[in-house]
């Protein structure tokens, strides 16, 4: 008995919370893919490697004296004009294109490789950590948790709510949703779509970028941080459904529970390969993925 | 016609330069060094190369070895057998080398070792940790001149079973050839003197987040954790457990490779009080050590580290054993080097006949301020463990 009592308080239970810390990492970073591909049409494979500017970002400005609280401003907005940048410079070029899948994804998937040597370049190939900047731990019913893993939690939640409040309840998101539905028919009435696309693909980078400097304290920064949640966050946004954010949220929390609790049981090794095998399954049984795309709900 | 002129003239006054230079000594002695010079294992290879180098000048100064000049032939292997092994082949058949050194990987040791016997050259490896090298996968053409895997976790447990007798220790290792052996020689070392094994668990390489693995951990209730995460992985795993408060109560011990130079900068406070086994530090309190330290600093405007001692002192083993032959013949040679006695920054060390292992004295080391302090030392035949090599 008091060995089950153990396995509840010290494993299972905290396996959920900490499965469910890693799921809002996760969904953070789904988040900005699933509203580009769900707008744009385009899957960003350098969606990691601007996740990863944003982590080196925060530890420049950090090195520069720059409170952390101001950084969570600070880096969106030195980021959002860069991915409205490249959005317009590079993505424009191709996107007209018959090839478009193809060539978006080699452009996107180059600037993945050059952003990671130029990381190396800059600021060398070890790792680099990020102060925390909320200390210490909390108990709470005898379990054991970093306070800024609490707090990650609450911000990601709040960061979550915010997008969808945006995106569903706002005439801006209105003009998003219409430009994914029908660019044509939103262009004809008035909707900038241009602007519009360029602006989502801004909004997806800061979110990126955004979700670097939050999660530096707890996963460090290096060049190859960018490949981390990138694979998960792929499959959450296919089982999801692509363009979904509803699907994102809940594809994210399941998955990750899924992964949490399996590696309990089965070597952890081996969880990464059963997220795969659920996408396959869910690709098969339903290829367009658990919920609609953006636009389409 | 004037410049046909000039070009003969040229050539003729630099073949009879050629011609002195050859009357006045013999060829120089060519060592060939393929090392890590770019990527990741960049730092290593740094360390190697200026060991390598300060050695070679000590040599050339004092009139080089058997009066022969010793000439260095330097290779990137960017860490990676299939880069090491064509490298390491040219200079075997393009350059003539007579002595190669300098591989890190694993990998590229075994397999350079392959090239030397088909070449029949002798190499020896001044980093490479895996036990397979003068174990199982054991080569007449390959010696090893740093301390293996083993002789750390030897070290290591020695130093468990005197100051945490009966220790419950939990270990996590990454899911790899290198995680699970080392965690595998670290627990049948340790429990043979007295440790009670409370759990284990392998986590992928490069894992993000090691906080599902800590329930396990802390339901096991274990007084030691050894680890042999390297690089990234040991910033992550060190920095998580500092923020869930698993380093209070527990003394965390591991590889030598999981806490080095290169992610110390980024682990800082969390990788305080690591224990581990190797087979060099700067402390040594030797008069050889203490002069080598000086050189080094001098010469590289760097400290040296292990990688660094023991490539300065491959080049010593090398002279020590031509020496002995009397000659670069490889059969020779490699007669020579079988027990060999040579000087190094650590002492005596000895190469053992039967598996071309060296025996050195192991230091246990401890993070403290910032830097590894020695706790105590493991005398060399204590330390290195049963010849398994059967293939000479």
């Amino acid at each position: 008995m008091g060995g089950f009592i153990d396995t509840l308080q010290f494993v299972l239970a905290p396996q959920v919370v900490n499965g469910l810390s890693i799921g809002v990492a996760v969904i953070l970073m789904a988040l900005g893919l699933t509203i580009i591909f769900g707008l744009l049409d385009v899957i960003n494979m350098a969606h990691g490697e601007f996740y990863a500017l944003g982590a080196y970002l925060g530890v420049s400005l950090a090195a520069a004296g720059v409170n952390f609280w101001l950084m969570l401003l600070l880096v969106p907005l030195i980021m959002a004009p860069i991915g409205y940048l490249f959005e317009r410079t590079l993505i424009q070029r191709v996107f007209h294109h018959k090839d478009r899948h193809i060539l978006t994804l080699l452009l996107t998937f180059g600037l993945a490789i050059i952003m990671e040597d130029l990381f190396k370049v800059f600021y060398g190939p070890q790792a680099l950590t990020a102060a925390t900047p909320i200390e210490g731990a909390s108990e709470i019913a005898g379990m054991f948790f970093p306070n800024y893993r609490l707090f990650l939690m609450a911000i990601g939640t709040a960061i979550i709510v915010v997008v969808w409040l945006v995106v569903y309840r706002t005439s801006l998101g209105a003009m998003v949703r219409a430009a994914a539905f029908d660019k044509n028919m939103a262009s004809s009435l008035g909707v900038p779509v241009s602007h519009v696309y360029a602006g989502t693909f801004a909004f997806g980078v800061a979110l990126a970028a955004l979700s670097g400097v939050l999660l530096a304290p707890v996963y460090s920064v290096f060049p190859t941080m960018g490949k981390d949640f990138i694979l998960m966050a792929f499959s959450v946004v296919i089982v999801g459904g692509l363009g979904s954010i509803k699907g994102a949220v809940i594809a994210g929390l399941v998955l990750t529970q899924i992964q949490a609790i399996a590696s309990l049981y089965i070597s952890p090794s081996w969880t990464d390969p059963l997220v795969f095998a659920i996408m396959v399954a869910v690709l098969m049984v339903r290829p367009q993925g658990l919920f609609g795309r953006l636009g389409h709900a | 016609m004037k410049t046909v002129f000039a070009h003969k003239l040229l050539a003729a006054s630099m073949l009879a330069g050629l011609a002195a230079a050859a009357s006045a000594q013999e060829a120089p002695i060519r060592i060939g060094v393929v090392t890590p010079l770019s990527g990741t294992y960049s730092a290593l290879g740094q360390q190697v190369k200026w060991g390598i180098e300060l050695a070679t000048k000590e040599i050339n100064a004092a009139g080089g070895i058997m009066g022969r000049k010793v000439e260095l032939l330097f290779e990137d292997e960017e860490a990676n057998p299939s880069v090491a092994v064509p490298k390491a082949e040219k200079l075997f058949q393009v350059a003539k080398v007579d002595f190669l050194t300098g591989t890190v990987n694993s990998a590229s040791t075994l397999a350079v070792g392959q090239l030397a016997e088909r070449n029949n050259r002798l190499v020896a490896t001044t980093v490479s940790f895996s036990d397979a090298i003068t174990g199982d996968k054991c080569s007449p053409n390959v010696f090893r001149v740093n301390a293996k895997a083993g002789q750390q976790s030897a070290a290591l447990a020695e130093w468990l079973s005197k100051s945490k007798p009966n220790a419950k220790l939990f270990y996590l290792g990454p899911d790899y050839e290198m995680g699970r052996s080392t965690v595998a020689a670290f627990k049948s070392a340790a429990e043979k003197k007295g440790a009670k094994t409370v759990g284990e668990v392998f986590a992928p390489l490069e894992n993000k987040d090691y906080s599902p693995f800590f329930g396990q951990v802390r339901a096991a209730r274990p007084d030691v954790m050894y680890t042999s995460v390297a690089g990234n992985d040991t910033v992550r795993l060190f920095t998580q457990m500092s923020q869930y408060g698993l380093l209070k109560n527990m003394t965390v011990v591991g590889a030598s490779g999981t806490l080095t130079s290169q992610n110390l900068a980024a682990v800082g406070k969390a990788g305080e009080g690591f224990v581990t086994g190797v087979g060099y530090s700067v402390e040594i309190d030797l008069p050889e050590n203490q002069k080598f330290v000086k050189a080094f600093t001098e010469f590289a405007k760097a400290a040296p580290d292990l990688y660094g001692a023991d490539s300065y002192g491959v080049m010593y083993f090398y002279k020590a054993a031509v020496e002995k032959a009397k000659s670069t013949d490889t059969d020779k040679v490699r007669t020579a080097m079988r027990g060999l006695e040579w000087m190094t920054p650590q002492g005596k060390k000895i190469m053992r006949a039967g598996d071309h292992q060296a025996i050195q004295d192991m230091y246990v080391t401890q993070m403290t301020n910032g830097k590894f302090k020695i706790l105590s030392k493991v005398a060399g035949d204590a330390a290195i463990g049963p010849d398994t090599c059967t293939k000479f």
